[in-house]
């Protein structure tokens, strides 16, 4: 089994890191066809992420919210849900904070900590929730609604920082917060809110691989009739599981909020649900995978800033770049190139094998090839 | 509050209007899904689309050329889809979603490389769908006045959904999709290409999501704006869902979300907060599409317990 593990790992380490290089590789087509050299533009965009004190925190502030938005939307996709609506509840998450933060002033500032990262996560979860019992109860796909309910939030985000909420000023924005995270890495914004980040990463982690919670969690994903069939509640888990995604994406906002900006600004979360996504479809939404994808893709992003200002190249192409990942990533084009040699092998396996790869077939080719190689 | 403000005859006009680029929408998802393939991607092939449409049509100065060009980038974006999610195996959530955020980033590069500009697009130089103009007289009344000046892709929406009404039910090809839909493996004991109509059905859904992608950007306005499609596509599923990819019921469906966007603009002119006005369409889609699947649970628990009465 631990030799099982393993192998997976490794051939999706492989798979992983040949996506990046095509993805790149792509890329460089791209860059040539603009009139400059790929190698130069990569080397700007990589030294740009860690020049000084500035670049590397500004790409550890990067990763703070990615890692938890990647880890929402992984955990709920463990559970086979995909929950696009990270994206809506990172807005939801930093307004609730704001309004708390900004707002109950004379509460004693311990506890306005504790309510403002509690009603942020409650609130996104209570978000998650609705989008979770259409899908069990009614068979709603949680795709469209999360989608949709995504411009919902932003809109409702803006009405309240626009009106009800608003600070006076003439652009929308909400009174500063009364808490904040310390700023420890100055001139960056790199905040106390990274260890608290990665503190939920390793609970989610431990979560899903120690508890009883996440093993029916992994079931429901897997095979959510045989989850029924032994008594496992496969809808339970799959509401909890949407529920704590809520939660993971509503943290982030609180903490960009309180970390980052000290006050809601309006379209402050933009793209930080959708890069989350990105990065845990990337890693085939394993946990494990997600705090590196989410280190490469915040690196990218801020290494992109510097490569636009010194060369010709618009640093939307990170974006191109890392859509391209997550279109080969899925396709497990290069996988397959390089597992044609374990096919061979695999032809030789017993019947055993053969019943457990046709078995497997069904969820992913990637995955049933390494069960065969593994348990020999 | 004058209720004929908001309740008079350009409401009609006005909510057909809105519902266009969603039936465009919806038949791309609804052809698709008549083969069991639920397009994610939707949204991703609009926008694409929306973009060269825009692009061809500045550089060429013809507007057919844009809508070509659109039509081609959809399907190519399909079939980006198709053979990920047939030949690959991908997930089509996944792949559809890769699709979508691709091509949000494809069209904001682009706009960057070729027109250096972010944000928004817009030209004389584009040649937009050319109005059909009937003239009536006044003397008419308000009535004819409501076909009055429609883009051409307004009307093309009706020859699309009656083509697509015929391919469905009244044509081998549409009976053969439909059986590939329900029932892949009888379908092919009978000799279907499973795979083949899979591809089919993905190209031609890409083509008419790019009409849609060019009726957005060169019929309902003349500009394109990074993410202009603003979730339409999505909105389109939606309607698909409401209509189970009937054609005809999918456009009911559609002509509901474009009455709640065209009602919502005119409360917006009595006062109320413009973002709660914009968010209405999603807020009816979502329980539009609760209300539906209810129903349609519903009904089929019916059958099945009037299955097992008569056993």
């Amino acid at each position: 089994m631990q030799n099982a593990e393993q192998s997976t790992f490794i051939s999706s380490l492989t798979r992983i890191i040949l996506t990046i290089l095509l993805s790149f590789f792509i890329g460089s087509i791209i860059i040539l066809a603009i009139g400059e050299n790929p190698l130069t533009v990569y080397g700007v965009l990589f030294s740009g992420a860690f020049k000084g004190q500035l670049g590397i925190g500004s790409t550890l502030a990067m990763f703070t919210p990615l890692l938890l938005t990647s880890t929402a939307f992984a955990l709920a996709a463990q559970a086979g849900a995909s929950n696009v609506g990270v994206e809506g509840e990172v807005f939801l998450g930093g307004l609730v904070a704001a309004y708390i933060a900004g707002f109950w002033t004379n509460l004693p500032k311990p506890l306005l900590y504790i309510l403002a990262f509690g009603g942020a996560m409650l609130v996104g979860a209570l978000w998650a929730l609705i989008p979770a019992l259409l899908r069990v109860y009614l068979r709603v796909s949680e795709i469209c609604v999360t989608i949709l309910m995504n411009s919902v939030a932003i809109f409702l985000a803006s009405y309240f920082v626009a009106g009800p909420m608003s600070a006076g000023a003439t652009f929308s924005q909400s009174p500063p917060a009364v808490i904040r995270l310390t700023q420890f890495f100055r001139p960056s914004r790199l905040n106390t809110g990274i260890f608290i980040s990665i503190f939920a990463f390793v609970l989610m982690w431990v979560l899903m691989k120690k508890t009883t919670l996440g093993f029916r969690i992994r079931m429901t994903g897997t095979n959510p009739s045989f989850t029924e069939t032994v008594g496992l509640k496969p809808k339970q888990s799959f509401i909890i599981a949407m529920m704590i995604s809520g939660a993971l994406g509503a943290l982030a906002g609180c903490i960009e909020i309180l970390g980052v900006h000290g006050t809601y600004l309006d379209n402050f979360g933009a793209n930080l649900g959708t890069n989350g996504m990105l990065i845990s479809l990337i890693v085939d939404n394993q946990i494990m995978g997600v705090p590196f994808m989410a280190f490469f893709l915040a690196i990218l992003r801020n290494g992109a800033m510097a490569m636009q200002q010194a060369t010709n190249v618009p640093k939307s192409i990170v974006d191109m770049i890392s859509a391209l990942f997550i279109i080969f990533a899925t396709m497990n084009i290069t996988f397959n190139f390089v597992s044609k040699r374990k096919k061979k092998l695999q032809a030789a396996a017993s019947s055993a094998d053969l019943l457990q790869e046709t078995d497997g077939k069904i969820q992913s080719n990637a995955e049933s090839e390494d069960q065969a190689h593994g348990s020999k | 509050m004058d209720l004929s403000n908001i309740l008079n005859i350009s409401l009609i006009y006005a909510t057909l209007r809105s519902a266009t680029p969603l039936i465009y929408a919806a038949m791309c998802a609804s052809i698709t899904q008549q083969a069991n393939i639920l397009n994610v991607g939707t949204e991703g092939i609009m926008l694409t689309a929306a973009f060269f449409a825009v692009a061809v049509s500045y550089f060429t100065g013809a507007w057919y050329l844009g809508v070509l060009a659109a039509m081609i980038a959809g399907a190519f974006m399909a079939l980006i889809m198709a053979v990920g999610h047939i030949k690959y195996k991908a997930d089509i959530t996944a792949i559809g979603i890769g699709v979508n955020v691709f091509a949000l980033a494809l069209t904001k590069f682009l706009m960057n490389v070729f027109f250096h500009k972010s944000g928004t697009f817009t030209h004389p130089d584009i040649d937009v769908i050319p109005r059909i103009k009937f003239n009536f007289p006044a003397s008419w009344g308000e009535v004819p006045q409501l076909i009055e000046n429609w883009p051409l892709t307004e009307w093309f929406v009706i020859v699309v959904l009656i083509a697509l009404h015929v391919l469905f039910y009244k044509s081998i090809w549409g009976l053969r999709l439909r059986a590939i839909g329900q029932h892949p493996t009888a379908a092919e004991s009978v000799g279907i290409n499973v795979k083949s109509m899979k591809y089919q059905a993905m190209i031609i859904s890409g083509m008419i999501g790019g009409l849609a992608g060019a009726h957005l950007s060169l019929g309902y306005g003349a500009l394109f704006t990074e993410n202009m499609t603003s979730n339409r596509g999505f909105m389109g599923v939606a309607a698909m869902y409401f209509g189970g990819a009937d054609p005809l019921k999918t456009t009911v469906g559609c002509l509901v979300f474009g009455f709640a966007d065209s009602i919502g603009a005119r409360l917006q002119n009595l006062g109320m907060s413009p973002q709660l006005v914009l968010s209405m369409p999603y807020v009816v889609t979502v329980a539009v599409l609760a209300v539906t699947m209810a129903s349609k649970l519903q009904a089929e628990n019916k059958r099945k317990s009037a299955l097992t009465k008569f056993r």
